[in-house]
C-alpha cells in the first residue's frame, strides 16, 4: 500500500524523512519501501522553458532553452506537451531519479542535451508518462524541487501483513506513527452532528442470516459533478491514483483515509431510495462497474434497491445504478460486511477489489458511521449538495470495546525477560488500548478497529513489537543439555557421499512433469487440479523422466558422458484421494557414455550395464547390510532388458535395466550409447539399525588358482556357467570369475571363455589331489550341461 | 620318464645361456629361444598335450612352475642389465588419471550444513509427506478456510481437500500429533507454491523448519538459538536483526535479516516465532502449560545468498557446468 507523508500529516505531526520513517515502520511490523524521497534527490530543481522549438534532425523532438535561474541550458525533450514559458522540473547534468536512473551529458540526434525535462513516472510520482510534469506557473527557477514536491509527493510503500486490517489507511498508518515519535493523533474532520433538511426515510432491510450486521443509508441532493479540488487530486496522486471526478474522488479519498469502504449510488437509477441487503439467485448476472458482467452464486451477498441487484456487497457496485457527470442525487452507502462472507464472494468470482480486500481482513465496525458523516461533510465542502434523508443506520453489531486480559506472568515465560510494567503500560496506551492493572497483570480495553486482538498472545505480540525486538536479550541453554539429535536419513546422505565418490553427480529435478509425458512410464499418475502451465501438472511417478531429460541437457551442451542420480519423492495415485496416493522416497542413477575417457594410459572405459551392475552390488553388498543380491529378468514396461534385484529373502531391493528404444525416441532423448538405470530402494538403508557384521578368522593357508578355458555356443550365458561351477564345490571353491572371452572374427556362432577358479581351504594346505577331483568334476559338468569342450592351455 | 629329463635339461641349458647373454641384442635372442612363440618351452608344452589325460595333472603343474621360474629368472636378468634406470623409462609428467568427479548437490550440501548446525544442539531430523490434506498443511496450523493469509502462499491442490503442502509445517503437527513434549526437532524437505516460473521464483523450493516446545523455551531462547544458527551459518561477524511479522502459526512472529555489506541491504533469510496457542491445542497439547517457539527457512534462498547465484532455476536444471562447481 502507498502512503504518502503528506498524507499522513493530516493525522500526526512528524519530522521524519521518508527513508527514516520506513526503517521505523519495518522495524514495528510494517515492511515498507521508499517510493518517493525528493529529499534525497540532488541537482533537481524548477526550470524555466525559455525556448522550445523542433530538434533540427528529429519530427518527434524538441530542443528546448531551460533557464535553472542562473544559467541556461540545451535539452532535448521528446514529451509532446513542453512549451516556451511553462516551469518544469529540470534534472541537472549529475540527478539521479528513483530506479536508479543517472542523468548526464548526452547527444541526442546529433545535438547535446544538458539535463532532463522529468515526467512524473519518472520522478517515481505517478504512471503518467504521457507528457512532462508541468508546474505552478508562480514557481522561481532555480528553487530545488525537494522544497516544491517533497511535501507533497514524499511516499513509502508498505506491505501490510493480512493480520493488520486497521493499517490498511493513512490514519491507521498514522497512529502507528504517532506511538513512535510518541505524538497526539489529530482529527482532520471533524464528527459535527449532521441534521438532515427533510425527514424522508430510507428503508434499509438486513437478511436474516447475517452477512452484513451494520448498514447505514443517506441521500443527498443537490449535487454537482466536476474536477475535484486539487488539494483532493493532489492526495490522490500523491498515492498514485488519478482523479476521475468529485464524487469518485471521495470514496476513493475515504478509503484510504480512514480504512473504510463506501459506496456511492445515482439515487435516480434505483427503483426506489430503498435498500435490501439479500443473497442473489444462483446464476444471477450482474454487470459490474469495472465494465465486466459476472455471473453470481448464491453465496453471493448483493444490495438491491428491493428489485434489482445495484451492487456486489462490500467488493464492487453496479454499472446500472452507478455515478455519471449528469448524477445530482446520491445515495450513500457505509456498511459492514462479514469478512468470511466477502471473502469467498471474491474468491469465488477471482475478483479482489480495495473494497473487498479491507472488508475480508475485518473492518471497525464504528469506522462506518464515521466514514458516513464524513463523506457528507466532504460533499457538501466539494460537491456541494445537503443531506436529504434522515440517517438509517440498521446496526445488530457489537459496537463496543472488547475485553482481553494480559497476563504479568505469561508475558515473562514468553519474552524470557522482565519487562517493566510502566512499559507494558506506555505501550498499551500508545495503541489506544486502554488497560486496567488488575492482581496478575492487566484488564485491557479492545478499540474495535483493532479486529486483530482478540487473545492474550495478540497482546504479548503488540507489547514486544513496540518494544522492539532488538531490546529481548537472547538467551542461548544448550551447552548444558544435549540429547541425542537422530536423523532416519544419516545412512541415505552417506550413501550419496558413496555415489558421489564413485563420479556420481546428485541432481535435482521439478516433481511436476507434463502428463503427456508421464503417461509413458506407465505408471497411476497423481495430477494436479490448478497447475501453473501444462508442462507441470503432474506429480512425478519415477526419478528416471527427470534424469533422462538431464541427459538430454548435457548431451546437447557437450557432455554425453553421464553419471547421474536423484533422491527424492516419487507419486502414484489410483484416484486423486489422499488414501489412494502412495508418496515414497526413491533413489535412482542413470549412466550414459562413458566413467573414463580414452587417455594417455588406457582406452576408454563406458558407463555400461556391466559398470551400473558393478555399482549396484557395490552398494547393495556394503558391509552393513551383510546382504547378498541376486539379479533377475523381469518385464518392464520401458527397459529392455531389466533385472530385479532381490535380497537373500527374495525381497526386491532395487532393479536395473537398459532404457528401451522406443522410450529414448517418445521421449527425444539424445543419445549415442544404450541408458542404463539403477534403482535402489533406500528403505533398506533407513531399516537397518545395528552394525551386526561378525568378523570371520582369517585363512593362514594359500590359495591355489586354476584356469580353465572353454569353447561353448555363443548364446550360452557366461553367468549361468559361473553359477554351476561354483554349485560343484560350496568348501573349498572360493570364487570363480570369467576373465576373458574370445570370439574369432570368422566365426561368431561360438566364443572361448576362460575362467579363473580359486580354491582355499581354511583346514589345511590345499594338495593337487584336493583341487583335481574338483576341477575334472567342474570340467565334466560344464561340457555336459553346456554342450562346452575344454581348451588346451 | 623323458619328460622328467627334458625338462632337467632345458632347465640347466636355459641358466647357462642366460648367464652367457649380456647385451640387449644377445638376450631378446635368448628369449626367443626359450620363452618365444616357437621356443623351447612352448614346444614342451606341445609334448605335453599329447600325454594320457592320467599323466596331465601331475606333468602341468611342474610345466607351470618350470614356466613361473624360467620367466622370473629372465626378467631379474633383463632387470639387471637395466642397472636400475627403469624408472628413467616413465615418463612423470604425464596427468595422473582423470578420476570420474562425482559431487553432492548444492542444496543437499547447504540442506546438510544446517541439519548439523542443529543436530549439534540436540535437534533431531524429521520428514514427511509432500502431498497432505488440508488440515495438516492449513487449518491446524490456525489457518482458517476462508482466511486471507491463504493468499500468503499459493496453493495446488489435487483435489478442493488435499494439496502439495506449501510449507513443511505439516510435519510439524504430525509430530506433535505423534509424541508429546517436549520437542526439539527440525523438519525438511520440498514444498511446493503456485507461482509463475522466473529467475527468482520456482514452483518449489526446499524447506528447513523448526520446533521447539516444552514448559520454558521463550521469545529470548528462540534469539539466542537463531543467533547460534546465523553465525554458525554466515559466520562469527554477520550482522542480524529481528523485526515483527506474520505468520498465522506463530505469535509473536518476525522475520530474520542479516546485512549483506556487498549489496548494501538486509536480506531476509527466515521466518520465526512463538508458535501460535491455538496450534498447540489443535493437536491436544496443554497450551497452558506448554509453549515453544517455531522458525523456517529457504534452502534455495541461503544458497544463493551465500553462493552468489542469480537464478533459481540453475538448480533443478542439472547443468554439469554448474554441478561441477561444488
Amino acid at each position: 500500500m502507498k502512503v504518502s507523508l503528506h498524507w499522513l500529516k493530516r493525522f500526526v505531526d512528524f519530522n521524519l524523512s521518508a527513508t527514516e520513517l520506513a526503517d521505523k515502520l519495518t522495524m514495528r511490523g510494517f515492511e515498507s519501501e521508499v517510493v518517493t524521497d525528493f529529499d534525497s534527490l540532488d541537482n533537481l530543481v524548477v526550470g524555466e522553458v525559455l525556448k522550445a522549438e523542433k530538434h533540427p534532425d528529429a519530427d518527434k523532438l524538441k530542443l528546448c532553452s531551460v533557464s535553472d535561474g542562473d544559467e541556461t541550458f540545451s535539452v532535448v525533450c521528446g514529451a509532446p506537451n513542453v512549451n516556451t514559458g511553462q516551469k518544469i522540473v529540470f534534472a541537472k547534468v549529475g540527478a539521479v531519479l528513483p530506479g536508479d536512473f543517472k542523468i548526464g551529458k548526452a547527444k541526442i540526434r546529433g545535438v547535446e542535451s544538458f539535463g532532463m525535462i522529468c515526467s512524473e513516472r519518472e520522478l517515481g510520482i505517478s504512471e503518467e508518462h504521457d507528457g512532462i510534469m508541468v508546474l505552478d506557473d508562480s514557481l522561481k527557477a532555480g528553487t530545488p524541487i525537494k522544497d516544491i514536491l517533497g511535501p507533497l509527493f514524499n511516499a513509502i510503500d508498505i506491505e501490510v501483513t493480512p493480520d493488520k486490517a486497521f493499517a490498511l489507511s493513512h490514519r491507521g498508518i498514522a497512529r502507528e506513527v504517532a506511538t513512535i515519535v510518541e505524538s497526539k493523533l489529530k482529527t482532520p474532520i471533524s464528527m459535527a452532528k449532521i441534521n438532515p433538511k427533510s425527514k424522508e426515510v430510507i428503508s434499509v432491510e438486513l437478511d436474516k442470516k447475517g452477512g452484513c450486521t451494520r448498514y447505514i443509508a443517506g441521500v443527498m441532493k443537490g449535487v454537482k459533478v466536476g474536477p475535484s479540488p486539487k488539494w483532493l487530486a493532489d492526495y490522490l496522486k500523491s498515492v498514485g491514483q488519478k482523479s476521475i471526478n468529485n464524487l469518485v474522488d471521495i470514496s476513493n479519498f475515504m478509503l484510504l483515509e480512514i480504512g473504510h469502504p463506501t459506496h456511492i449510488f445515482d439515487l435516480q437509477k434505483l427503483d426506489k431510495p430503498a435498500i435490501k441487503v439479500s443473497w442473489a439467485k444462483k446464476n444471477e448476472n450482474f454487470n459490474a462497474l469495472d465494465e465486466e458482467t459476472y455471473k453470481l452464486d448464491a453465496d453471493h451477498m448483493v444490495i438491491t434497491d428491493t428489485k434489482n441487484t445495484i451492487a456486489l456487497a462490500g467488493i464492487i457496485g453496479g454499472m446500472d445504478s452507478s455515478v455519471t457527470d449528469t448524477t445530482t442525487e446520491v445515495l450513500i452507502e457505509s456498511a459492514y460486511f462479514d469478512p468470511v462472507v466477502i471473502r469467498k464472494g471474491s474468491k469465488k468470482l477471482n475478483l479482489l477489489s480495495e473494497a473487498s480486500r479491507r472488508f475480508e481482513r475485518g473492518t471497525d465496525p464504528n469506522a462506518a458511521s464515521e466514514a458516513f458523516n464524513m463523506i457528507v461533510q466532504l460533499m457538501q465542502e466539494v460537491a456541494g449538495g445537503s443531506l436529504e434523508s434522515v440517517i438509517t443506520d440498521e446496526c445488530s453489531i457489537n459496537l463496543q470495546n472488547t475485553t482481553v486480559h494480559l497476563s504479568s506472568e505469561k508475558l515473562l515465560k514468553y519474552a524470557g525477560q522482565d519487562i517493566s510494567s510502566k512499559e507494558v503500560e506506555q505501550i498499551l496506551k500508545g495503541l489506544h488500548i486502554d488497560a486496567k492493572k488488575s492482581k496478575n497483570g492487566w484488564t485491557c480495553s479492545i478499540p474495535t478497529f483493532r479486529t486483530d486482538l482478540s487473545v492474550e498472545t495478540d497482546l504479548i505480540e503488540e507489547v514486544f513489537r513496540c518494544f522492539g525486538y532488538e531490546n529481548i536479550k537472547s538467551s542461548f541453554n544448550y551447552s548444558s543439555v544435549m540429547q541425542y539429535a537422530n536423523d532416519e536419513e544419516a545412512s541415505i546422505f552417506s550413501l550419496k557421499h558413496h555415489l558421489s565418490s564413485l563420479g556420481f553427480h546428485q541432481s535435482y529435478n521439478n516433481s511436476l512433469e507434463d502428463l503427456e509425458e508421464v503417461k509413458l512410464f506407465g505408471k497411476d499418475a497423481v495430477s494436479v487440479l490448478n497447475p501453473s502451465s501444462e508442462r507441470m501438472n503432474t506429480l512425478r511417478t519415477t526419478l528416471h523422466s527427470g534424469l533422462l531429460k538431464n541427459l538430454d541437457f548435457n548431451y546437447k551442451n557437450g557432455s554425453p558422458d553421464t553419471l547421474i542420480y536423484e533422491y527424492g519423492t516419487i507419486f502414484e495415485g489410483k484416484t486423486d484421494k489422499l488414501e489412494d496416493i502412495t508418496q515414497k522416497s526413491s533413489l535412482s542413477c542413470l549412466v550414459h557414455g562413458d566413467v573414463f575417457a580414452k587417455n594417455v594410459h588406457f582406452d576408454s572405459i563406458s558407463a555400461s550395464f556391466a559398470f551400473l551392475k558393478g555399482v549396484a552390488s557395490n552398494i547393495f553388498e556394503d558391509k552393513r547390510l551383510g546382504m547378498k543380491v541376486k539379479f533377475s529378468e523381469e518385464k518392464h514396461h520401458y527397459c529392455d532388458p531389466y533385472f530385479a534385484i532381490t535380497d537373500g529373502k527374495k525381497q526386491i531391493v532395487g532393479g536395473l535395466g537398459v532404457i528401451s528404444k522406443s522410450l529414448l525416441k517418445d521421449l527425444d532423448i539424445s543419445h549415442k550409447h544404450e541408458v542404463v538405470v539403477l534403482d535402489i530402494d533406500t528403505k533398506i538403508f533407513t531399516d537397518y539399525k545395528n552394525y551386526n557384521t561378525k568378523v570371520e578368522d582369517i585363512i593362514a593357508y594359500p590359495v591355489v588358482s586354476r584356469d580353465l578355458n572353454f569353447k561353448m555356443d555363443s548364446s550360452v550365458k557366461v553367468g549361468d556357467v559361473v553359477k554351476t561351477m561354483k554349485s560343484v564345490n560350496q568348501s573349498i571353491l572360493q570364487n570363480v570369475s570369467p576373465v576373458d572371452i574370445y570370439q574369432s572374427k570368422k566365426d561368431k556362432s561360438s566364443k572361448d571363455v576362460l575362467f579363473s577358479l580359486s580354491f582355499q581351504s581354511s583346514k589345511k594346505t590345499l594338495e593337487d589331489k584336493d583341487v583335481n577331483a574338483i576341477i575334472t568334476e567342474i570340467i565334466n559338468i560344464v561340457s555336459k550341461k553346456f554342450n562346452a569342450k575344454l581348451r588346451d592351455n | 620318464m623323458s619328460l622328467d629329463k627334458t625338462i632337467k635339461g632345458l632347465e640347466t641349458s636355459f641358466s647357462k645361456d642366460l648367464s652367457s647373454s649380456k647385451t640387449p641384442k644377445e638376450l631378446e635372442e635368448f628369449r626367443i629361444k626359450y620363452l618365444g612363440r616357437n621356443g623351447q618351452l612352448t614346444s614342451l608344452f606341445e609334448e605335453f598335450n599329447k600325454l594320457p589325460a592320467a599323466e596331465k595333472p601331475r606333468y602341468g603343474k611342474e610345466l607351470n612352475i618350470l614356466k613361473n621360474k624360467l620367466t622370473a629368472l629372465y626378467q631379474k636378468a633383463i632387470g639387471a642389465n637395466d642397472n636400475g634406470s627403469s624408472s628413467s623409462d616413465i615418463d612423470f609428467s604425464l596427468p595422473g588419471y582423470n578420476l570420474p568427479d562425482g559431487n553432492i548437490h548444492p542444496l543437499e550440501q547447504i540442506t546438510s550444513e544446517i541439519k548439523s548446525i542443529f543436530q549439534s544442539i540436540g535437534f533431531s531430523v524429521a520428514y514427511g509427506p509432500e502431498i497432505d490434506d488440508d488440515y495438516h498443511n492449513f487449518e491446524a496450523l490456525n489457518v482458517p478456510k476462508h482466511h486471507p493469509a491463504r493468499d500468503m502462499q499459493d496453493t495446488f491442490f489435487i483435489n478442493p481437500n488435499t494439496v502439495l503442502r506449501t510449507h513443511t509445517s505439516n510435519v510439524q503437527i504430525h509430530l506433535m500429533e505423534n509424541q508429546d513434549p517436549p520437542l526439539r526437532h527440525i523438519c525438511c524437505g520440498r514444498v511446493f507454491r503456485n507461482e509463475a516460473v522466473s529467475y527468482k521464483s520456482f514452483c518449489l523450493f526446499n524447506q528447513v523448519e523448526g520446533l521447539v516446545i516444552n514448559e520454558t523455551s521463550s521469545f529470548a531462547e528462540m534469539k539466542g538459538t537463531l543467533e547460534y544458527f546465523v553465525q554458525e551459518m554466515f559466520g562469527k561477524d554477520t550482522k542480524m536483526r529481528f523485526r515483527p511479522s506474520y505468520f498465522p502459526f506463530t505469535e509473536p512472529s518476525a522475520e530474520v535479516d542479516i546485512w549483506n555489506s556487498k549489496l548494501n541491504q538486509w536480506m531476509e533469510i527466515l521466518g520465526c516465532g512463538m508458535v501460535n496457542p491455538n496450534v498447540l491445542s489443535n493437536v491436544g497439547y496443554d497450551n497452558e502449560k506448554y509453549q515453544g517457539f517455531a522458525f523456517g527457512m529457504g534452502i534455495e534462498r541461503i544458497a544463493m545468498i551465500k553462493y552468489g547465484i542469480k537464478d533459481i532455476r540453475l538448480f533443478y536444471q542439472n547443468d554439469k557446468r554448474f554441478l561441477e562447481q561444488f
